[in-house]
């Protein structure tokens, strides 16, 4: 082809475009229009927003950042007056952003996201601006928050995020199997389980401030994801000396506020506890528990403990670490409380109480099993012959509702069946029972019986009924669960009147009437009743388990009201310090039960003991 | 299309290369240093006249370099890796121009990047960096951070910055919430 | 003579009765040249006597930096390895990190990421067949074309959020499914890419003066061209049918035919036509692409991935990008980053080997053109 070929008129073609409408735009009076919007798309990654409100201040926006841009700042609140969340939000230097919403697509709250705007503009106080760019570019680190909120661009829902929103699986009994043994039925993770569930850990460490004795949670689960389980149990018991008893049976508040819990499932950071013990084995356990103790010579002091729970064995433990002598005095034959003689089998076996207790022993700790203090030694003799005596009794004894006939010989009380049971002991099983009570000491009795049941019936009729409403319930989702899964009935929402006795004499069942609420405007306990609206649950033998009482016998008058007894617990300091000299309190007759506050209550109690050695 | 390139090597190089199929239509060579341009070469006569490239890797905990040659070939549809080891001390390895002319700007770049010698090369000048006195900077033991620090903070660079002047905004959460 | 602050003279080499040799620095402020890179040309007049490439402008020790970010993190370094054509990047490196780790990814998630791969191909060549004509002065071409490639752009922003750095691939898949109604846009688009291609052949292929230029330049022959290194269209512009779409099936080319037409010469106007030919044929990829494209996941769940740990070993992956073969040859010692991440930029054998054979004896007004029919992309050089 050449030039010659083409037609005169040729170059005039181009006056057509003149006609054209423009492929450009006259931007900011017009705008694109390619995305059924104006302006950018409605992914756009453009500037940040933050939602304040649910914004949970875990830093994970800062430690995905690739190219370091974003910081966390204090919001200048008391981080530990938060719940659930830490007292610092993200800020942005746009000077390094590269705008690619790694952040957006890592927040576990989906509190950040990114908008359409994109342009920042300022107004220049210099008239160089160089020389404000080189030294004023702090300017650029904005914080994001609501601005621009408006204009969403790339948000982040679900299943997109970096996340891993479901916990990795664990091999549990099924129900028709487990209930019919007192087998542990929780199996454990294997190790690619437990690596694949360690690294769900975003290492916010909300849950290492909630937690009652503030574990290193972050620290033991980033030693599990890299293999190093010793470490991982070190950083366990700088805090807890009972891990592997935790592990199983703790009441886990930290996964009540763990980051991933707010778009999933949180990190399963008990069994993940549980995991590294287990696979550590009992004697590498021991050897890394007593490995803190060569850190201190001998102080000669002596501290007399009372009661082997986990309040008394945490004081004992680290009380023996710092190189003081420790006595330990139970009245059952074997050392670990409510959790050995009140929590069931199933739960947690009799190894994991021996193994997390064997530690102790081998670190020197001085147990007298079958001692009951106030009848075999006396209170003041040990006041007299220790240099620091440490109460921690639990609440051994049950509650009674004191309905109609709830003397009756076919009634009993939970935590002293459950005594019974783990003693060994034979214990009445009728074919249909009911149970009073919604907390985790009533799932355990339920859940026993229906075992018991099971054996003797081969069936399980089990109704259970409490005060509190359907998710009021102070027992643990996952216990209420597993319970109904093993064909326990659960009513919540019912007030017991009356149990009912037939012409001979034996119980006939529990008359309920409905109950409308528990507390009162003042959350205290007040429950209010409708009495026309009844209900009746047939069953031969009715179970209490509405609470538990302590037995402070071996206390006198004076040193209660001294001690600051108040309706069955003390009011301590923060150094669970008692009004006698040299009495310290810990445990579940302080803080009510749970085995994490008493794990916490022992070790502040075992630092303030120190502290008053030290003294002199 | 497998051309039966590793039963053919072991049979013709026996027990001086150690090879293996590591992906699909991905397989691994090594070899002794003093070997490695035999193998090229036959290779290249194998058909596997594509050179990829060339990279190295610095495993500093066995004090050793790792060369890498990629070649391809258009028939087999197979990708090489030929690996050596090199001492970290005192590195070299011949030079492979004269099989594929076009490996110089590469034998160039890991030179100034790892500081691996090919005696041979026409061209071990400096490609990439200026000025450069510090170690080769792909090396596991040159830490870029610290080099950043020691060069470029306002003291190194003897900057006096005017940081009384700084009045640093902080937008507060509640202006941010007011939209400003 | 008065020069301004800062400005220098030409170097003078050396001189003789005849003639001076004269060092020409080409380098980033020269309007011919692609981004930060410079050949250091000695000129007799406007003839080229000996040419040193001068790179390094625009090293920012990538592949260092990559051995200091987490296995995820990355993703926002690597597009920036090739600006034009950032996603060959993307899908090389997760490949090499999905070989190492062993895994699969679902089969949508392969039929996303040719589409990308494709798209990403027509904007990058539309910019590199617009710089041939920038080269040679058709600025109209090169506007026109920087049209269309916006549209692309803007197809890419409502998939992944941004227009030129789209950090869109993640080692398992993709960050996001396709929204609704984006496979019809681009279909309209794949229309109208197709419906220009005679007015860009009048304009630039057509035409004399671009035939003339680029007719004879830069010719390489088939074997040589094999044996140093060229990939891509400008090793299929000598007649070579190597494509590693073809050869080493990726993504979802293994499902999906491809009928690349190969020019054939060897020179710069046969690499220019190639890329015009793929061209063509990356627009009906696209609609296979999109036909075939099925239901299911687009990411597979590997986990916290800001928390990937990839196993000890090493995989070299490699994508045919729009200048040619894109690798990433990956190692793990087993931790939490790369040990090393080595990247194989498809410009370097002809950028900096072959210059020395084709730019001797060039005139100076042909190395913008030369560069630019090889498709001379310097950060895959200076990475």
């Amino acid at each position: 082809m050449s030039l010659g070929e083409r037609s005169f008129f040729v170059p005039f073609s181009t006056l057509a475009n003149l006609f054209k409408k423009p492929e450009t735009i006259a931007y900011p009076k017009e705008d694109l229009d390619v995305h059924g919007v104006k302006g950018p798309s409605l992914k756009y990654r453009g500037m940040h927003a933050n939602d304040h409100d649910v914004c949970i201040g875990c830093g994970n926006c800062s430690t995905v950042c690739p190219t370091a841009a974003i910081n966390m700042i204090s919001t200048g609140v008391n981080d530990a007056e938060l719940t659930g969340a830490n007292a610092q939000r993200p800020t942005v230097d746009y000077g390094r952003c590269c705008f690619c919403a790694f952040c957006v697509d890592a927040c576990p709250s989906g509190s950040l996201t990114m908008t359409r705007e994109y342009i920042f503009t300022r107004a220049s106080e210099k008239e160089s601006p160089l020389e404000e760019l080189i030294w004023k570019c702090d300017e650029f680190t904005l914080e994001p928050g609501s601005r621009w909120s408006e204009n969403p661009g790339w948000q982040c829902h679900g299943e997109e995020t970096w996340l891993d929103l479901e916990r990795s699986h664990m091999e549990h009994m099924t129900p028709e199997k487990r209930v019919g043994s007192f087998i542990e039925f929780v199996l454990g993770f294997t190790k690619e389980e437990a690596l694949r569930e360690a690294a769900r850990c975003i290492e916010c460490g909300i849950c290492t401030k909630t937690c009652p004795a503030n574990m290193g949670i972050p620290e033991y689960i980033r030693g599990i994801y890299d293999n190093d389980l010793e470490e991982s149990v070190r950083v366990m018991y700088e805090t807890n000396p009972l891990p592997g008893i935790c592990g199983r049976i703790c009441t886990h508040k930290c996964e009540s506020v763990c980051a991933i819990s707010h778009k999933g499932e949180p990190v399963a950071i008990r069994w993940l506890k549980r995991y590294a013990i287990d696979a550590l084995g009992p004697d590498k356990v021991a050897e890394i528990a007593s490995s803190a103790k060569e850190m201190f010579s001998p102080s000669g002091k002596k501290v007399a403990i009372i009661g082997a729970g986990p309040a008394g064995l945490s004081a004992a433990y680290y009380l023996s670490t710092m190189g003081h002598g420790v006595t330990v005095f139970e009245r059952m034959p074997k050392a670990g409380g409510t959790m050995r003689y009140g929590i069931p089998a199933y739960r947690l076996p009799d190894e994991s109480i021996d193994n997390d207790v064997r530690a102790m022993a081998e670190m020197g700790v001085d147990f007298r099993m079958k001692t009951r203090v106030g009848t075999d030694v006396s209170f003041e003799s040990l006041r007299k012959d220790y240099d620091a005596v440490l109460v921690a009794v639990g609440f051994p004894m049950g509650r009674s509702t004191r309905i109609e006939n709830h003397d009756h010989p076919d009634t009993g009380l939970a935590i002293l069946l459950l005594n019974q049971i783990r003693l060994g002991e034979e214990i009445p099983v009728h074919e249909n029972i009911v149970i009073i009570g919604g907390g985790n000491v009533a799932m355990d009795i339920a859940r026993s019986m229906a075992r018991l049941q099971k054996v003797k019936y081969g069936k399980v009729s089990i109704i259970l009924t409490c005060l509190e409403g359907e998710g009021e319930m102070p027992a643990d989702n996952e216990e209420i669960e597993e319970s109904i899964e093993e064909g326990i009935i659960i009513n919540p929402g019912w007030a017991p009147k009356a149990i009912e006795l037939d012409d001979d004499g034996k119980i006939k069942g529990l008359k309920c009437a409905r109950c409308l609420r528990v507390f009162d405007e003042n959350r205290r306990f007040n429950p209010k009743i409708d009495e026309d609206d009844l209900t009746f649950y047939p069953g031969t033998q009715v179970v209490e388990a509405i609470g538990q009482a302590s037995d402070y016998t071996f206390l006198s008058e004076d040193d209660l009201a001294a001690m600051g007894h108040e309706r069955g617990r003390f009011k301590v300091s923060d150094g669970m310090d008692s009004g006698l000299k040299g009495v310290f309190i810990a445990g579940d007759i302080v803080h009510g039960p749970d085995v994490i506050h008493a794990v916490a209550d022992g070790h502040k109690a075992a630092r303030s003991i120190d502290t008053l050695f030290n003294q002199g | 299309m497998s051309d039966n390139i590793l039963a053919r090597a072991g049979k013709m190089h026996g027990d001086k290369i150690e090879c293996r199929e590591k992906y699909k239509a991905q397989l691994e060579i090594k070899t002794h240093r003093d070997y490695v341009l035999n193998l090229l070469t036959w290779l290249k006569s194998e058909r596997y006249v594509h050179l990829s490239f060339m990279s190295c890797i610095d495993w500093i905990e066995e004090n050793e370099f790792e060369l890498v040659w990629h070649v391809f070939s258009y028939e087999s549809k197979n990708h090489i890796l030929v690996k050596t080891r090199l001492n970290r001390e005192k590195p070299w390895m011949h030079t492979a121009i004269n099989i594929w002319p076009h490996v110089q700007p590469y034998e160039q770049e890991i030179h100034e990047m790892f500081g691996v010698y090919f005696p041979g090369n026409p061209d071990l000048s400096g490609l990439f960096l200026h000025n450069w006195l510090d170690l080769p900077p792909l090396r596991k033991d040159f830490i870029a951070k610290d080099y950043s620090l020691a060069l470029y903070t306002t003291d190194a660079l003897g900057l006096t910055p005017p940081f009384d002047d700084i009045d640093i905004v902080e937008i507060t959460a509640e202006e941010s919430r007011d939209g400003e | 003579m008065y020069l301004p602050d800062g400005y220098t003279t030409l170097d003078k080499i050396s001189e003789n009765d005849d003639y001076a040799v004269y060092d020409l620095f080409f380098g980033p402020n020269h309007p011919g040249m692609h981004g930060n890179f410079g050949y250091v040309l000695d000129m007799v007049g406007t003839e080229i006597l000996r040419v040193r490439p001068n790179a390094g402008q625009l090293h920012r020790g990538f592949e260092k930096a990559m051995e200091n970010k987490l296995w995820a993190q990355n993703l926002s370094l690597i597009p920036r390895v090739c600006v034009p054509d950032p996603d060959p990047n993307e899908v090389a490196y997760c490949q090499a990190v999905e070989a190492i780790l062993g895994v699969e990814i679902p089969r949508r998630a392969r039929y996303i990421r040719s589409i990308v791969l494709e798209m990403s191909r027509l904007g990058s060549f539309l910019m590199g067949m617009g710089g041939v004509g920038g080269a040679l002065g058709h600025y109209s071409t090169m506007y026109l074309m920087m049209i269309d490639r916006d549209l692309i752009l803007d197809l890419f922003e409502a998939l992944t959020g941004g227009r030129v750095y789209h950090i869109y691939n993640i080692p398992g898949g993709v960050r996001r499914d396709i929204p609704d109604g984006w496979t019809d846009k681009l279909l309209e688009l794949c229309d109208r890419l197709e419906s220009k291609l005679p007015e860009w052949d009048r304009l630039l292929y057509e035409n004399p003066v671009v035939q003339d230029r680029l007719g004879g330049l830069g010719y390489i022959s088939a074997e040589e061209a094999m044996s140093s290194g060229i990939t891509g269209p400008s090793l299929r512009a000598c007649g070579v049918k190597a494509d590693v779409r073809i050869d080493t099936p990726y993504a979802a080319y293994d499902e999906i035919e491809i009928n690349s037409k190969l020019s054939e010469g060897g020179d710069a106007l046969a690499r220019a036509v190639q890329v015009r030919l793929d061209f063509e044929e990356a627009v009906n990829i696209i609609r296979r692409l999109v036909k075939q494209l099925p239901d299911g996941d687009y990411k597979l769940d590997l986990g916290n991935i800001s928390k990937l740990r990839v196993p000890k070993g090493d995989a070299y992956s490699k994508v045919e990008a729009s200048k040619g073969e894109f690798g990433y040859y990956v190692v793990s010692d087993g931790g939490l980053k790369p040990y090393r991440v080595s990247v194989r930029g498809p410009s370097m054998p002809a950028g900096m080997y072959l210059c020395h054979k084709h730019l001797r004896g060039m005139k100076i007004d042909d190395v913008a053109v030369w560069m630019a029919s090889f498709a001379i992309c310097p950060p895959d050089i200076d990475r």
